[in-house]
């Protein structure tokens, strides 16, 4: 059993690690062909992990339900906007709209889906204000000089403050396009590194906290 | 003043929102040159071109994205290439069949000549792969339910090989970033992104090295875009309504900074 929970998986992702490593170098059309059906397969495992998560969730709050746990309503009402929205999907086959017409699933989305996550975002812009005014504060030189950059880049990357300070638009530029790049880009090599030297401790099997940690 | 109420600050956002959209000011819009790299790169494709949009948001991000994705959308139907569309986001695929379809009708094209709207399929990043070896294996058939294979509008289009210019209007992962790594970096296409303000720092690096040849960001993206194509529409519209909280935030932000240091020299003054 353990050569089925241990050493079987990691003779897999070594090997496929190594293969598809190996794959991107090789333009050859069965390589070429391994890569398409090897996608494929990860597309048809996408569509079952979506069943998987669906389920779970599902699981999930009916155990929430079924103990009374504090909150329960609020599963209540997911268990109530699922099981109408994938009702009236399989209904309209998955089509939000049929030849322009509007089925009862693309009115779910246009009238409940779009205003609900509108919603969600367009709030973001009154806490951020409050947050600003409460925490923007120049505590120390490092805090002053974030403080100021922003300043210049909220002016610049509006009509109005372009208009009020004519400079700060070409300055916001330049604080993007060398501070911010350069910075991104160092912590982008960092992070690929990073990930490199993840997915060869993967391939090699020092680093196994993807098995997971059950019984052997 | 430091714990002044909530409520005012939300109040003061609401009417810098709302008086700039009932009284538009229109102040001028300078055109950088990150927006005029797509602008630039779509008025010199030859007509017929094939031009690939994938609309990788959700209707969170419609605001910032939607306009960008209209005013993309009505100078490539201006120019007569074949639009090939679709998602990666499956919370997306309606909103981007309306706007394709909107669009679409107003500028008069024909579905499956002028334009497809493919629609989504799952596996993330491993749709832009698929895409790339075959188009007609990743998607046998349109949103609508038509076969892929036939449709005039990719008459000799096999995979992402054959796309004269792509688009990702992205509002996270998989986005632009994804488009870069498992789509341009594999099957050599030109391409140019799309994204939401808080993003666009993020895709700097990208563009400055020429992954990328151009970047719209957020509603200030979107607007520059709109004067280019000389159609102002809902993003222009917006761009005193940003203007105006923009600078009612900094405004907050200096007085409570000069309440801030008030306090502060108080209390030295009163331990000294």
């Amino acid at each position: 059993m353990i050569f089925l929970r241990r050493q079987l998986p990691l003779l897999i992702t070594m090997i496929t690690g190594l293969l598809f490593a190996g794959q991107y170098y090789v333009p050859h059309p069965a390589s070429e062909q391994l890569l398409t059906s090897a996608t494929k397969w990860l597309q048809i495992v996408g569509g079952f992990a979506l069943v998987l998560g669906v389920t779970s969730l599902f699981h999930q709050h009916a155990a929430k339900i079924r103990r009374k746990e504090e909150g329960w309503g609020y599963s209540l009402v997911l268990y109530a906007g699922m099981l109408g929205t994938i009702a009236v999907g399989l209904w309209a086959n998955g089509k939000e709209s049929v030849e322009g017409a509007a089925t009862a699933f693309g009115w779910v989305y246009s009238y409940m889906l779009v205003p609900l996550q509108g919603t969600m975002f367009a709030i973001l812009a009154f806490f951020i204000a409050s947050a600003a005014y409460r925490s923007f504060r120049a505590r120390s030189r490092e805090a002053a000089v974030l403080l100021i950059a922003a300043v210049i880049v909220m002016m610049g990357r509006v009509p109005l403050g372009e208009y009020l300070i004519p400079l700060s638009g070409d300055v916001s530029q330049w604080i993007l396009n060398v501070l911010n790049a350069s910075v991104r880009r160092a912590i982008l090599i960092g992070v690929s590194l990073g990930a490199v030297a993840l997915s060869f401790k993967i391939i090699f099997g020092v680093e196994r906290s993807y098995l997971g940690g059950g019984k052997e | 003043m430091l714990k002044i109420d909530r409520r005012i600050i939300f109040l003061v956002i609401g009417l810098c929102t709302l008086l700039p959209l009932l009284y538009p000011v229109g102040l001028p819009i300078k055109i950088s040159s990150e927006v005029r790299g797509v602008y630039n790169h779509i008025e010199s494709l030859p007509e017929r071109s094939v031009f690939f949009m994938s609309f990788d948001f959700d209707p969170a991000s419609k605001p910032e994205l939607h306009p960008q994705a209209i005013a993309l959308l009505r100078h490539a139907f201006r120019k007569n290439l074949r639009v090939v569309t679709m998602t990666l986001w499956v919370t997306g695929t309606g909103l981007a069949d309306q706007i394709v379809t909107q669009v679409a009708k107003e500028m008069g094209k024909e579905n499956g000549k002028d334009y497809v709207f493919l629609g989504w399929s799952p596996g993330n990043t491993a749709v832009i792969i698929n895409l790339g070896q075959n188009l007609y294996n990743t998607f046998p058939s349109d949103y609508g339910g038509k076969p892929t294979k036939g449709l005039p509008v990719l008459d000799g289009v096999q995979s992402l090989k054959d796309v004269t210019y792509m688009v990702s209007l992205g509002a996270g992962n998989p986005g632009v970033e994804a488009w870069y790594v498992f789509g341009k970096d594999k099957y050599k296409f030109e391409m140019g992104g799309g994204c939401t303000g808080v993003m666009a720092p993020g895709l700097y690096p990208l563009l400055r090295s020429g992954q990328i040849n151009g970047l719209i960001g957020g509603l200030r993206g979107a607007a520059e875009y709109e004067s280019l194509i000389d159609q102002k529409g809902k993003a222009v519209a917006g761009m005193d309504a940003q203007s105006a909280t923009h600078v009612a935030i900094i405004i907050l932000v200096i007085i409570c900074n000069l309440f801030y240091f008030s306090m502060r020299r108080a209390a030295r003054q009163q331990s000294g």
